[in-house]
C-alpha cells in the first residue's frame, strides 16, 4: 500500500502546473466568491450606486438637493438630460436617475415634483439606493418646505399655524406632535410610488418593464445557460487531450491536413453543438417556464450563435493551452467559475461591489446575460447598437481566443504528438 | 525513390538523431532495427514531415522534401505505433473518415473502405465498434487505414506491438503482400525476427545513429560473425561472470546464453571449460548461423531490448 501511495504522489508532483492549479483555484474561486458576494448585505468595503441626477428645474432649490445628493458617500452622482437618462437606463447601462422636473421650486407639495426612473431588473440596487434617497430628500425637503433655506423650528410650526410663544419648554410638545405627524408625512411619501403609492409620494416610473417575461426567469436561464455552455465546450480540450493520448491526432498530423485545419474542425463542431445546447435550453425555458422564445427568435439566434463562437473560442483555447487532464481540470474550473461569478452567472452583477462590475466586461458570461436582458427584458431592437454592441464584443472574444489558440495548437500540439 | 541525407534532430539537449543517411529504392522493404530511444521514431517523425530535421536533407524523387509537403504526404501512408483509431466509430466509419482527409471521395472512397476491409478479413465484422475488437483486429484496421489513399510508400511504425502470434503472422502476410505488389515499405522494429522475415535491406540504429546497413549477408560480413552458439543451464546465469570466463561478449537470458563468434564449432570446448568453471551445468548446446540479434551484439555490445 505505501508503494502505491509513494507512486501516487510521485507522479501527481511531476506535474507542475496541475499542482499550482490545485491549490490555486479553490483560493482563487473563494476569492472571488467572497469579493463578489461581499456586495450583498454590505460589508467593510464602500460599494457605491450610480445614480444621474437630471436637474430641470435650475433653482438654488433645485440644485441644493443635488448638493446633498452628492456629498453622499455611497452615491456616485453624473448628470446628464432626461433623454440620455432615459436611454442608459433602457439600455442597462444604469439602473436609476433622478428627475427633479421643472417647477421643484415653486410647488407646494416638492416631492411630487421629484421623479425616480428605473431599471426593475435591477431592483435590488433599487432597495438600497431608496435607502440613502430617504434620508437625504427627506432633510433637504422637510428643510425647504417647512423651514426656507435654514431649518428653524420656530418657523416651521408658525408655518403650521402653531403659535409657541417665546419660551422654548412650552412649545417642546406641540412641536413633538407636528414634527412626528410631518416626518411620517414625509416618509409616506417615499416609501409609495407615484404609480402605485398615491398622490402624494415620490413619483417612481419603471422604465424598463417587460410585458412578458420577468427578470428573475431572465437571469436564472440566461446565466445558467452560458456556464453550462462553458463546461460543455471544456470537452473539446478533453477530446483533443484524448487524441493525443491514443495516437489520433498524430495521425492526423501526418496528413495533408494543416494543424490549424484540425483545431478548426474541432471549433466549428463545438459551435454546432453549442448553439443546439443554448437553443435547447431556451426551448426548455420557454416550454417549462413560460419564456417568450418565439417572438423573439431572430435576436435570440443571432445571440446564441454568438455566444457558441465566443464559447468555442474558449473551448479551442483550453484545447491549445493544456498538457495535461489535471491542468484541464484546474484550469477550466478556475476559469469557468470565476467568469461565472464576474460575469453575472451566479448573482447578477448589478448587485457585486462597483469595481467588480468594472471588471465583469472581460466575461463572456457577461455580454451573453446582457444580450439577453437585451432580448427578454429591455425588448431592445435587433438592429439598435445596444444589443448588436453584445452581439460583437463576443464574436471578438471569440476570434481573439481563437487566433492566440490556433497559434499556440500547432506548437503545443506537435510537442506533445 | 527515397534519399536521406545526414539528417540530425535535437530536442534541448538531448541528441535523439545523430548524422543519419539512407536510401531506400521503390519496391524495397526497408528495416530500421534499434532498441527503444534508439531514434527510429524520430526518424519516422522527420520522414512523414512532423518534424523538420535541425540540419541534413530528405530527398523524394529527386526533390528535397520541404518544398512538396503536401505532395510527400500525399504519398506516403503510415501505420503508427498506436492504435490510431476512433474507438466508438465502426471500422467502417473509421476506414471513411481516414480516406476522405486524404482527399477520396464518392465511390471511390466507399469501394476502397469496402475492398480493404475484406482484404485484412474484417468484411463481416465492419458494422462493429472498434472498441469491441481484439487488439490483432484494431492492427488490422490500422493497417488497411493507412492504404485507404493508395499510398505509394508505406511507413510501419513497430505495427506489431502488443499482438499475439496469430495475428502478427498475419500482418505480416498482409506486408509482405503489399511488398509484392510494389509498394516501397519502411518498417521499424526492435524485433529481430520481423526485419529478417519482412526486409530486404536493414539500417542498424543506435543511439541516434546508423551503425550498420544493408541486407542480412552484408550486415553478417560487416560485423564479421558467422555463428551464434545457445547455450542452455539448469541453473540461473550470471551474465558479468560468464563475460569474465569466457572473455567474449556474451547475452544471458534466465537459463540461457548465447555468444557470437566466427566457427564457434572449435571453441566449444573452451564454452564448456568455462561453464563448468563459472559452477554451471549445461543442458543443452546449439551452434547456428548468424542472425540479426547475433549481429546487434557485436556491433553494439549490448542486448537489442536493453
Amino acid at each position: 500500500m505505501l508503494k502505491i501511495l509513494h507512486k501516487e504522489l510521485l507522479s501527481y508532483f511531476k506535474d507542475k502546473r496541475a499542482i499550482m492549479l490545485t491549490f490555486l483555484v479553490p483560493i482563487v474561486l473563494i476569492t472571488v466568491f467572497a469579493l463578489a458576494f461581499g456586495g450583498i448585505g454590505g460589508g467593510s468595503s464602500v460599494n457605491t450606486i450610480p445614480l444621474l441626477v437630471v436637474d430641470e428645474d435650475g433653482t438654488p432649490q433645485s440644485k441644493e438637493i443635488v448638493k446633498n445628493l452628492d456629498s453622499v458617500k455611497m452615491l456616485h452622482i453624473r448628470h446628464t438630460d432626461n433623454d440620455t437618462a432615459l436611454d442608459l437606463i433602457r439600455t442597462g447601462k444604469i439602473a436609476t436617475a433622478l428627475v427633479i422636473h421643472k417647477g421643484y421650486s415653486n410647488a407646494e407639495n416638492k416631492i411630487k415634483s421629484i421623479e425616480l426612473e428605473y431599471d426593475e431588473a435591477q431592483s435590488q440596487q433599487m432597495g438600497m439606493l431608496q435607502q440613502y434617497l430617504m434620508q437625504t430628500l427627506m432633510n433637504s425637503v422637510a428643510k425647504q418646505m417647512y423651514g426656507g433655506g435654514k431649518f428653524d423650528w420656530r418657523t416651521m410650526m408658525k408655518k403650521f399655524g402653531v403659535n409657541i410663544g417665546t419660551d422654548d419648554s412650552s412649545g417642546t410638545k406641540e412641536f413633538t406632535a407636528v414634527f412626528n405627524k410631518t416626518a411620517d408625512s414625509i416618509q409616506k411619501s417615499f416609501g409609495g410610488g407615484g404609480t402605485k403609492g398615491g398622490d402624494r409620494g415620490l413619483k417612481m416610473t419603471s422604465v424598463v418593464k417587460s410585458a412578458q417575461d420577468n427578470v428573475g426567469l431572465v437571469q436564472a436561464v440566461a446565466g445558467t445557460a452560458v456556464m453550462m455552455l462553458l463546461f460543455t465546450l471544456t470537452g473539446m480540450g478533453g477530446r483533443i487531450l484524448e487524441e493525443k493520448e491514443s495516437g489520433t491526432l498524430k495521425r492526423l498530423l501526418y496528413s495533408p491536413i494543416p494543424p490549424n485545419r484540425i483545431l478548426m474542425g474541432k471549433m466549428s463542431a463545438s459551435i454546432i453543438v453549442a448553439f443546439c445546447q443554448l437553443m435547447v435550453m431556451l426551448m426548455f425555458a420557454s416550454v417549462a417556464f413560460g419564456l417568450h422564445l418565439w417572438s423573439k427568435l431572430p435576436g435570440v439566434i443571432i445571440l446564441v450563435t454568438a455566444t457558441a463562437f465566443a464559447c468555442s473560442g474558449f473551448g479551442a483555447f483550453l484545447a491549445a493551452v493544456v498538457k495535461s487532464r489535471e491542468q484541464l481540470q484546474g484550469l477550466s474550473t478556475l476559469i469557468i467559475l470565476s467568469m461565472s461569478a464576474i460575469g453575472g452567472s451566479m448573482i447578477p452583477s448589478f448587485i457585486m461591489p462597483a469595481w467588480m462590475q468594472h471588471i465583469s466586461p472581460v466575461s463572456i458570461n457577461y455580454w451573453s446575460i446582457q444580450g439577453f436582458y437585451d432580448i427578454f427584458w429591455r425588448q431592445l431592437p435587433v438592429t439598435g447598437f445596444a444589443f448588436l454592441e453584445k452581439v460583437f464584443v463576443l464574436i471578438g472574444i471569440g476570434a481573439a481566443l481563437s487566433v492566440f489558440s490556433f497559434r499556440l495548437f500547432t506548437k503545443n500540439t506537435l510537442s506533445v504528438a | 525513390m527515397i534519399e536521406v541525407k545526414n539528417i540530425t534532430k535535437s530536442y534541448g539537449d538531448i541528441h535523439a538523431v545523430k548524422g543519419i543517411s539512407f536510401s531506400i529504392k521503390a519496391g524495397e522493404c526497408y528495416g530500421l532495427l534499434g532498441p527503444n530511444g534508439a531514434g527510429k521514431s524520430t526518424t519516422i517523425n522527420m520522414l512523414s514531415t512532423l518534424f523538420s530535421p535541425d540540419a541534413g536533407e530528405i530527398v523524394l524523387d529527386g526533390k528535397n522534401i520541404k518544398g512538396s509537403i503536401k505532395q510527400l504526404k500525399q504519398e506516403l501512408g503510415i501505420v503508427p505505433q498506436e492504435i490510431a483509431l476512433y474507438e466508438n466509430l465502426t471500422a467502417w466509419e473509421n476506414m471513411l473518415f481516414w480516406g476522405s482527409i486524404y482527399g477520396v471521395k464518392g465511390s471511390v472512397l466507399n469501394n476502397k473502405a469496402k475492398e480493404l476491409l475484406k482484404w485484412v478479413g474484417l468484411a463481416d465484422r465492419e458494422k462493429e465498434k472498434i472498441r469491441g475488437y481484439s487488439g490483432g483486429m484494431k492492427r488490422r484496421v490500422n493497417l488497411a487505414c493507412a492504404l485507404m489513399h493508395s499510398p505509394k510508400i508505406l511507413l510501419l511504425d513497430e505495427p506489431t506491438v502488443g499482438v499475439d502470434p496469430q495475428s502478427r503472422n498475419l500482418i505480416f502476410e498482409l506486408i509482405q503482400e503489399l511488398n509484392r505488389q510494389g509498394m516501397t515499405i519502411i518498417y521499424t522494429t526492435h524485433y529481430m525476427e520481423e526485419a529478417e522475415k519482412l526486409c530486404n535491406r536493414i539500417a542498424i540504429i543506435d543511439s541516434g545513429k546508423i551503425i550498420a546497413q544493408g541486407s542480412l549477408d552484408e550486415l553478417k560480413r560487416q560485423s564479421g560473425i558467422s555463428d551464434v552458439v545457445f547455450i542452455e543451464c539448469t541453473q540461473e546465469l550470471d551474465e558479468k561472470m560468464l563475460a569474465e570466463k569466457l572473455k567474449t561478449q556474451v547475452m544471458v537470458n534466465g537459463h540461457s546464453a548465447q555468444i557470437v563468434e566466427d566457427d564457434a564449432c572449435k571453441h566449444i570446448t573452451r564454452y564448456v571449460v568455462a561453464f563448468e568453471d563459472a559452477g554451471y551445468e549445461i543442458s543443452l548446446i546449439d551452434v547456428r548461423k548468424a542472425n540479426l540479434e547475433g549481429i546487434f551484439l557485436k556491433l553494439t555490445g549490448k542486448k537489442l531490448r536493453d
